[in-house]
């Protein structure tokens, strides 16, 4: 099984696709195999994988297995206990995403006060594809105007010395994080583990936090619909409905289910990115992470020494956006 | 006819007309939600917000009349401190109206009066109205029961009045320099954060509100001799205009501290207030209408009651569009250089000009303060002033 795992991501992490062959003989093994808990992480493992060399709206096709715990604020555990699966035994020069997966595991069997998530992003490897922000969207069925990753492009110096600087911009979940306080509601805080989240539930949608912000991580919910104005002829073709198929599909952030629905939050409600939360929950990294074509995007357990982003923070390259205005971020970039 | 009677039909054609305007965009509002209107996440606040602390202020300047009736028993406004309380409440409800009708969720915001988070300045905000409504309406009652008192039982209320009196004026500091607060304290927005704006907020409120005061007690003027009515229009025409010049001075100050060194800072966002595209708002609505017109009417020799409430009316009117001038250009600048490009959708841009829905709203939500008033004033006994104020 291990080398069936080695062989994907050998094959996929080249950057180049697999051949029919090896399709077929993955497709093989695959059927062969009748272990539940490793087809089951198989499911997902492969959504994020493949998610990387095809679109992302296919990605989300591929029925994604997302805990439905409830959230109600108190109980920041909310997940249902961590499952460990088994992954490739450490190999040499391996794809850092398999040692990144080793990392989450490592950290998920601590308690949740014992971890720091935080990401790490190579400018130097970024092309500025926009394949995370797209995946990200289409992870969390992001509505037109919502948007939790968007790489912004920058040209820089004045001809003929200029330059091309790209910069995807997640939410920093600062650990001195300024759009929780000003919430009026306590809808927004800190998880143990780093992470700021948004009970929809509670949000009275005043947009404090948005402008509260410095890195204008924050979007709201304004209720749009990408099939707004869209034409209408059934019989000609699609139609609205088919078209619109993508707005009425749930989304699992903070492990509950949400529909777009009426008025129902999360319209009308502060929306960022979360880290992915239903997915490190169970092992597997954020969507930006094993979607990024250049392998720029890192992702972990900051209080772990032996993690992958502890390594890259330590670097004399890596720095934070704004560390003047004392947010102290958790997402660095390493330039 | 007279000049109250003209009013009234004034008023009622507004209130008819504004609310017939405004209809389609508050059920817009409803049937839509925030879709139809201008503002988007990187500009969060638009019209409502700017309009919420427009009528606040109002509220908190009236208060403050009446404060001067109460606490202070000045001669010159003994008889409009019930007037006063009135305009207080109304002004407050279209505040409500306005900030509530800018939430995701209105109706949740309910819950914020009895757990809100009180590290959060906006928090503070749900306690602090609250506490106001509740004193308003009490402070209104006994206003009321006063007049109808005799004796003891008079003068125990003046003194119950005098204690609720003394209440409200760290009440309105509280509320309203606490409204400076929600935008003085958000460290990401250069053009706002400072000690400076609280206290900017205070005097804008003291003026505004005293401002349309004048306008409705020259309109509505309660059961006085010519020289009582003479006298306490210019009372209120010397106290607009001391607040005039005062809001004058410290406007003055924000623009020369943040202009001289253009180069650094907000200094941009000065130049686009002063010169850029809504160049107006500035130098029509607020320094014509609002400061140079008022100032000649109020420093006229004649001191024509009309032309104190012209000015009262001119400077409550405009005062919107500094309020306007303060909301709006704290939000233009983006957080990160290029961020309106890397993700193009018409929330996520950088410029704001209100839609036709938000003005028809904001109509609607001004007939509703006129109509307040107006019904209050006819329903409670606003002009009985039998016994002593």
């Amino acid at each position: 099984m291990s080398e069936l795992y080695t062989d994907i991501l050998k094959n996929n992490f080249k950057g180049v696709a697999m051949s029919k062959e090896e399709l077929s003989r993955v497709d093989e093994k695959l059927t062969l195999e009748t272990d539940e808990s490793r087809r089951d992480f198989l499911d997902k493992f492969s959504k994020g994988i493949f998610g990387g060399l095809i679109a992302s709206g296919v990605v989300n096709a591929l029925a994604p297995v997302q805990a439905k715990a409830k959230m109600d604020g108190s109980n920041l555990n909310f997940s249902e206990p961590f499952k460990p699966f088994d992954l490739p035994p450490e190999t040499p020069g391996e794809d850092g995403i398999l040692r990144m997966m080793r990392d989450i595991q490592r950290a998920l069997k601590k308690p949740i006060e014992q971890r720091h998530w935080k990401m790490v992003i190579d400018l130097r490897k970024c092309v500025g594809c926009d394949a995370c922000s797209v995946s990200c969207a289409a992870e969390n069925k992001l509505p037109p105007g919502v948007i939790y990753r968007p790489v912004i492009q920058q040209e820089i110096g004045s001809y003929p010395n200029v330059g091309h600087v790209t910069l995807p911009r997640p939410c920093m979940h600062c650990d001195e994080p300024p759009c929780v306080p000003v919430c009026p509601a306590e809808a927004t805080w800190k998880r143990p583990d780093g992470i700021v989240i948004v009970d929809y539930d509670q949000c009275i949608g005043c947009r404090y936090c948005l402008n509260a912000c410095p890195y204008d991580a924050r979007t709201f919910d304004f209720g749009m619909e990408y099939i707004d104005g869209a034409a209408d002829a059934p019989k000609v073709f699609l139609g609205k409905e088919k078209a619109g198929k993508y707005e009425t599909e749930a989304s699992y952030e903070y492990e509950k289910e949400w529909k777009r629905e009426g008025e129902e939050s999360p319209i009308g409600n502060a929306r960022k990115c979360h880290f992915c939360i239903p997915r490190i929950e169970k092992g597997m990294l954020p969507e930006c992470v094993v979607t990024c074509i250049g392998r720029a995007t890192y992702f972990g357990d900051g209080n772990d020494p032996q993690s992958l982003v502890s390594e890259l923070i330590a670097l004399p390259n890596a720095f934070r956006l704004k560390e003047e205005v004392g947010t102290h971020p958790s997402v660095y970039y390493i330039k | 006819m007279t000049r109250e009677k003209m009013g009234n039909i004034l008023v009622w054609i507004l209130i008819i007309g504004f609310g017939a305007w405004g209809l389609p965009g508050m059920l817009d509002r409803f049937a839509n939600g925030h879709v139809n209107t201008a503002y988007g996440s990187y500009i969060p606040w638009g019209l409502w917000i700017s309009a919420y602390i427009w009528l606040i202020g109002l509220s908190a300047g009236a208060l403050m009349i009446s404060v001067m009736t109460y606490v202070f028993n000045i001669e010159a406004v003994k008889k409009v401190g019930k007037m006063a309380f009135l305009v207080a409440i109304a002004t407050l409800v279209g505040a409500m109206m306005s900030v509530g009708l800018d939430l995701g969720h209105p109706l949740r915001a309910f819950s914020l009066i009895l757990d809100p988070n009180l590290h959060s300045m906006m928090g503070w905000m749900a306690v602090l109205y609250s506490a106001y409504f509740v004193t308003l309406c009490v402070e209104l009652y006994f206003a009321i029961k006063k007049e109808q008192a005799r004796g003891e039982k008079q003068k125990s209320i003046k003194k119950i009045l005098v204690v609720l009196g003394i209440w409200s004026i760290p009440l309105a500091f509280a509320f309203h320099g606490g409204v400076g607060g929600v935008f003085a304290n958000v460290i990401a927005k250069p053009y706002w954060h400072g000690p400076m704006l609280p206290v900017v907020f205070l005097a804008g409120a003291f003026l505004s509100g005293g401002a349309l005061f004048a306008t409705v007690a020259y309109i509505w003027r309660p059961n006085q001799s010519k020289e009582e009515f003479l006298k306490m229009m210019i009372f209120l025409g010397k106290t607009t205009l001391a607040l005039l010049i005062l809001d004058e001075i410290l406007e003055l100050s924000e623009v020369y501290v943040g202009t001289f060194y253009s180069a650094y800072g907000e200094g941009h966002l000065w130049q686009q207030i002063l010169f850029g595209q809504y160049w107006y708002t500035f130098w029509i609505v607020h320094i014509l209408i609002g400061v140079l017109i008022p100032l000649f009417l109020l420093t006229a020799k004649s001191k024509s009651p009309g032309a104190i409430a012209l000015a009262g009316l001119l400077i409550a009117g405009s005062f919107l569009a500094v309020r306007l001038n303060i909301v709006i250009p704290g939000m233009l600048d983006p957080e990160i250089k290029g961020i309106a490009d890397a993700w193009v959708h018409s929330k996520l841009t950088f410029s704001y000009l209100p839609s036709i829905m938000e003005w028809q709203v904001l109509l609607f939500i001004v007939a509703v303060v006129m109509a307040v008033f107006m019904i209050g004033k006819k329903v409670l006994p606003i002009y009985q002033t039998a016994g002593d104020e």
